[in-house]
């Protein structure tokens, strides 16, 4: 008798706390890279968290760059962990991440809003996310290339910016002359075998209506590829671009724009926060920002960055992981990402939001950039083109190949890659 | 060689150029990175370059501290480096005796198998490393570093052991054993003292390698809780930023250690080094 | 105790169980850590496994094999590692012949001599890279502004494959000469000091010395010291993957391993690579063992 007294109270001590709390708090585990501002996003997941008693996010940060992030998730997902629910993917890799079944589709979850959900993105960040019919991941961060120009220097010598790129060389070259100046570089871009480079192989070829990948097809066409080469080669033998251009990271073009001696200069966005705030900065105040020129008879586009939102397949919480993304990948948070980081938000309508224009002016002119913008190859081997391109636009650049021989690689290559 | 020649090379003048030979040699780097440490960004693209740093700055050292957890990098490295190493000089030095001097057919083609491990390069065992970690549930623990680590060093320390267990003479093993002690016995009481100076070399040899290692590094260990010094120091790198003077003031300081540890051991380790361990 | 029942005891049978159970931690460690991984690259090898495409994989024989045999960035990057092992072993043997030489004269300061010694051994090799790509910057690096200060023509160094390598071969050559110069150091010690003191009798020059009997009797330390810095040379990866020529032109197989395994998640023809790295590193193991063997013979 005694014993059963004392078994009922231990099961009594057991079992009453059990039931006066709350069931234990759903842990989520978020990955980002260096670079996407963990304070910022720490401050997120806490309002997330006091909205949501229930659930407890934790940020795991990997390296500060795209090609290192890569690098974790490829070892983390192709042994099928199970600790990150959640993980911010770059803008190139849906396809990639659909193909392997590491990502969980979500169309289940937005249910019959989905259309109308994903609306209300920039189109080309809603169709870049959508793989064969499947909503990969959701848009967090926008980004892409601008042409920064010097406004003061355009000013003086009285030239609009310029609207194709043999017009840019022609107004680059006679500022150069009319400063003379032999450090002023009238165009700086990357030709460093860096990400960056895919896309000034890609600037001029879908200018001319060049695609890689039609209908999951390989589709080349040798003489835009060409075209497209020549153009920057020559920018290069005229002395537009400096000679060692193919040493030229994305930082080199912010560091020097920023240092007063490029008059054109081709980066992503995050450089205007330098150029207008950095420390040292010489060309505060004389910069503007206007759409990529385009080739002779072809049309302006611009390259598209920015990162996702994705929820593991692996993840054991899928509809909270769903949950959360979906908050952040919100207009709300879009607009916090704005005035906090300066992010390039995924929604016009914050673009246009008198808070977010009077904290960042240039918004209003970046958003006509972006809307430009069109996504690199989706293809599941984006890593194996990507390659292909920076390596062999690197190669020409460097003088190392011929455009000839390095579109015969770039062909072979490809075709491997999509075999 | 000329008269002249042999005038001006006087035995003390050479050792000074001998001298300053090796030391610019070995110390350049270090200092070089040290100037760069102490310059700004305006002065790092200064063209023509600085060599004494014009105005000097702490900031970039602040900023090292700052951007990564340093102190954090530091002290895994010190612990991966240091777990392995003894691991690996515990088995290795069991190994080695019984190759070096117990009744063992084939010791030689035991030896070489244990040596052939330095066939199989890291890089290849990466994959299928990742999968075993991951099915052990090992990924971001030291554990994840420190068993691979050991196996890196095996043959190395293995094959100096036991080069330094062949010239202890028997006499001296077999005297122990006849005053009662046990083969293992007079294997720790005997031979491990006077084998003192393989051990050690055994021991710098794997803590360097392992105080070396990045690609399994980065690839087991992954989270900041773990990153060891050679992963961390890639961390300041930023998608489009390479900051020199924070990583080479990131650099001075991972040095800081190596140099106290050399400064502090040197005796022993050059000695231990040279004491004929590597003779083959 | 006799002397007879003392070598019954060494020679024991129960001894060879513990001989056996002293090696056991060491191949149970092997086998955990390098047999297992060797024998699933060997199985994945003959196997079309791309994790990024998301297809079942497929038994496709020696394909993976054979694509590599027409792959012309593999037979490019096989071509570099040799680069890499023909001048950086024998450059580092020796450099750090003579950084040993020179360490082993009477100093009175060793301290200073001997840290000099030790440091480029004891820096990262992932470090040495980054130094020595900085230094090599065609911009802000110190090599171009000291060849322009004797009148020389800059290079821009990392838009060159040749020069590239060349780059890539002093900084290991730096890493690695220390290390050799070390156990060099080892083997001049040992020569006793009066060999050269009955040579000088005998009225050698210093050269004659140097060849007959410094380098002989350091023969032994050097096999040693070249056969585990040819077979690190071989697995290249550090240096030349922080001092990137242009495109991929100075790409080591290493460094194609590790992004056909890691990057592009193509486990099948990673793992078909790694098997010709194995028996790179066999043949050259082989081609020592061999001439270790005819030399005690």
């Amino acid at each position: 008798m005694q014993h059963l007294i004392l078994i009922s109270l231990l099961m009594a001590a057991f079992l009453l706390p059990a039931r006066a709390q709350p069931t234990n708090p759903i842990h989520l585990k978020a990955y980002i890279g260096g670079q996407q501002r963990p304070d910022i996003m720490r401050d997120l997941f806490a309002q997330y968290m006091a909205a949501n008693p229930g659930i407890k996010v934790s940020l795991e940060v990997g390296g500060a760059t795209s090609d290192l992030h890569q690098k974790y998730l490829n070892m983390v997902l192709s042994a099928k962990d199970t600790t990150l629910d959640v993980f911010l993917i770059d803008i190139i890799r849906p396809a990639q991440f659909a193909a392997a079944g590491w990502a969980e589709p979500l169309d289940a979850y937005l249910g019959s809003d989905r259309e109308a959900f994903m609306s209300r993105y920039l189109p080309a960040y809603r169709e870049a996310n959508t793989v064969n019919n499947q909503v990969i991941a959701l848009p967090a961060l926008a980004d892409s290339l601008f042409l920064y120009y010097r406004k003061d220097l355009l000013a003086k010598y009285q030239e609009p910016p310029p609207t194709t790129w043999p017009e840019l060389a022609r107004v680059a070259k006679k500022i150069q002359r009319g400063e003379n100046d032999p450090n002023l570089q009238g165009l700086s871009f990357q030709g460093k075998a860096v990400e960056g480079a895919v896309c000034t192989f890609l600037l001029p070829y879908w200018s001319l209506g060049g695609e890689i990948i039609r209908d999951g097809k390989m589709s080349f066409e040798r003489n835009k590829a060409e075209a497209g080469l020549n153009m920057w080669r020559t920018m290069v033998s005229e002395g537009v671009a400096k000679k060692n251009s193919a040493e030229v990271g994305t930082d080199d073009t912010r560091k020097e724009f920023q240092a007063g001696k490029v008059i054109f200069g081709v980066i992503w966005g995050y450089a205007w926060n330098h150029f207008q705030g950095g420390a040292d900065t010489r060309v505060k105040d004389k910069v503007g920002v206007t759409t990529l020129p385009a080739m002779p008879g072809g049309k302006p586009v611009s390259c598209m960055g920015g990162w996702n939102w994705s929820v593991s397949a692996y993840s054991k919480h899928k509809a909270e992981s769903v949950a959360l993304v979906r908050w952040l990948s919100s207009p709300e948070v879009s607009k916090q990402l704005a005035l906090k980081g300066s992010f390039h938000p995924v929604f016009p309508s914050v673009y246009k939001d008198p808070e977010v224009l009077k904290a960042i002016p240039w918004f209003a002119d970046a958003l006509p950039v972006v809307e430009t913008a069109r996504a690199r190859p989706v293809t599941p081997m984006y890593r194996a083109i990507s390659d292909a391109l920076r390596i062999n636009t690197n190669t020409v650049m460097a003088g190392v190949k011929t455009p000839q021989q390095a579109l015969d690689e770039i062909e072979q290559r490809v075709a491997r890659a999509l075999r | 060689m000329s008269a002249e020649l042999n005038n001006f090379f006087t035995a003390k003048r050479l050792r000074w150029f001998a001298a300053a030979i090796v030391l610019v040699n070995g110390f350049f780097p270090a200092v070089w990175i040290l100037f760069t440490s102490l310059k700004n960004e305006v002065e790092l693209t200064a063209k023509p370059i600085t060599y004494w740093p014009q105005n000097p700055v702490l900031s970039n050292y602040v900023a090292a501290f700052r951007d990564q957890p340093l102190p954090g990098y530091l002290l895994n490295s010190v612990i991966v480096a240091t777990l392995s190493m003894l691991l690996a000089l515990f088995i290795s030095t069991l190994a080695a005796y019984a190759i070096a001097r117990l009744n063992l057919k084939r010791r030689n083609l035991i030896l070489t198998a244990i040596i052939a491990v330095s066939m199989f390069p890291l890089v290849t065992l990466m994959v299928p490393l990742f999968e075993i970690m991951r099915g052990l549930n090992l990924l971001n623990t030291y554990t994840a570093l420190v068993l691979p680590y050991t196996v890196l060093n095996l043959p190395i320390c293995t094959l100096v052991l036991v080069s330094f267990f062949q010239d202890i003479p028997r006499d001296i093993e077999n005297a122990a054993m006849i005053d009662g002690c046990t083969r293992l016995g007079a294997l720790w009481h005997v031979v491990m003292p006077l084998a003192a100076p393989g051990v050690f070399t055994a021991g710098i040899l794997a803590f360097v390698n392992a105080w070396d290692e990045f690609l399994l590094s980065i690839s087991m260990n992954a989270a900041v809780a773990y990153r060891t010094l050679p992963v961390g120091i890639q961390m300041y790198q930023g998608e489009f930023s390479f900051p020199w003077p924070t990583i080479s003031a990131a650099l001075v300081i991972a040095l800081i250690p190596v140099v106290t540890v050399i400064l502090i051991f040197q005796e022993r380790v050059v000695s231990g080094l040279t004491s004929g361990g590597l003779k083959g | 105790m006799t002397a007879r029942s003392l070598r019954d005891r060494i020679l024991d049978p129960s001894e060879t169980a513990l001989a056996w159970a002293l090696l056991a931690p060491a191949l149970l460690f092997i086998a955990i850590i390098v047999a297992y991984p060797v024998a699933t690259l060997l199985i994945n090898s003959f196997f079309d496994i791309r994790l990024s495409r998301g297809l079942p994989t497929s038994f496709i024989g020696f394909d993976n094999y054979a694509a590599a045999l027409h792959d012309s960035m593999f037979w490019r990057a096989v071509k570099n590692t040799l680069i890499i092992t023909f001048v950086t072993v024998p450059g580092a043997l020796v450099v750090g012949l003579g950084l040993a030489m020179l360490a082993n004269m009477p100093f009175r300061f060793r301290g200073p001599i001997r840290l000099a010694l030790l440091l480029p051994w004891a820096l990262p090799l992932a470090f040495v890279g980054l130094i020595f790509a900085w230094f090599f910057h065609s911009e802000y690096g110190i090599i171009n502004d000291i060849i322009r200060r004797f009148g020389g023509a800059p290079q821009i160094w990392f838009n060159s494959p040749g020069l590239t390598m060349m780059a890539i071969c002093i900084a290991t050559i730096w890493k690695t000469s220390s290390f050799m110069a070390l156990i060099l150091l080892a083997g001049l010690q040992t020569i006793p000091a009066s060999l050269y003191e009955a040579a000088e009798v005998d009225g050698a020059s210093k050269w004659t010395q140097f060849v007959e009997i410094t380098l002989p009797l350091l023969v032994p330390s050097m096999l040693v010291a070249l056969i585990f810095r040819t077979l690190t040379a071989i697995q290249s990866f550090d240096i030349p993957f922080s001092m990137p020529g242009p495109g991929e032109e100075t790409q080591t197989l290493a460094m194609y391993i590790q992004l056909n395994t890691v990057d592009y998640l193509d486990l099948g023809y990673g793992s078909t690579l790694a098997v010709f790295m194995f028996l790179l590193s066999m043949a050259t193991t082989w081609v020592y063992l061999r001439y270790v063997r005819g030399d005690k013979d």
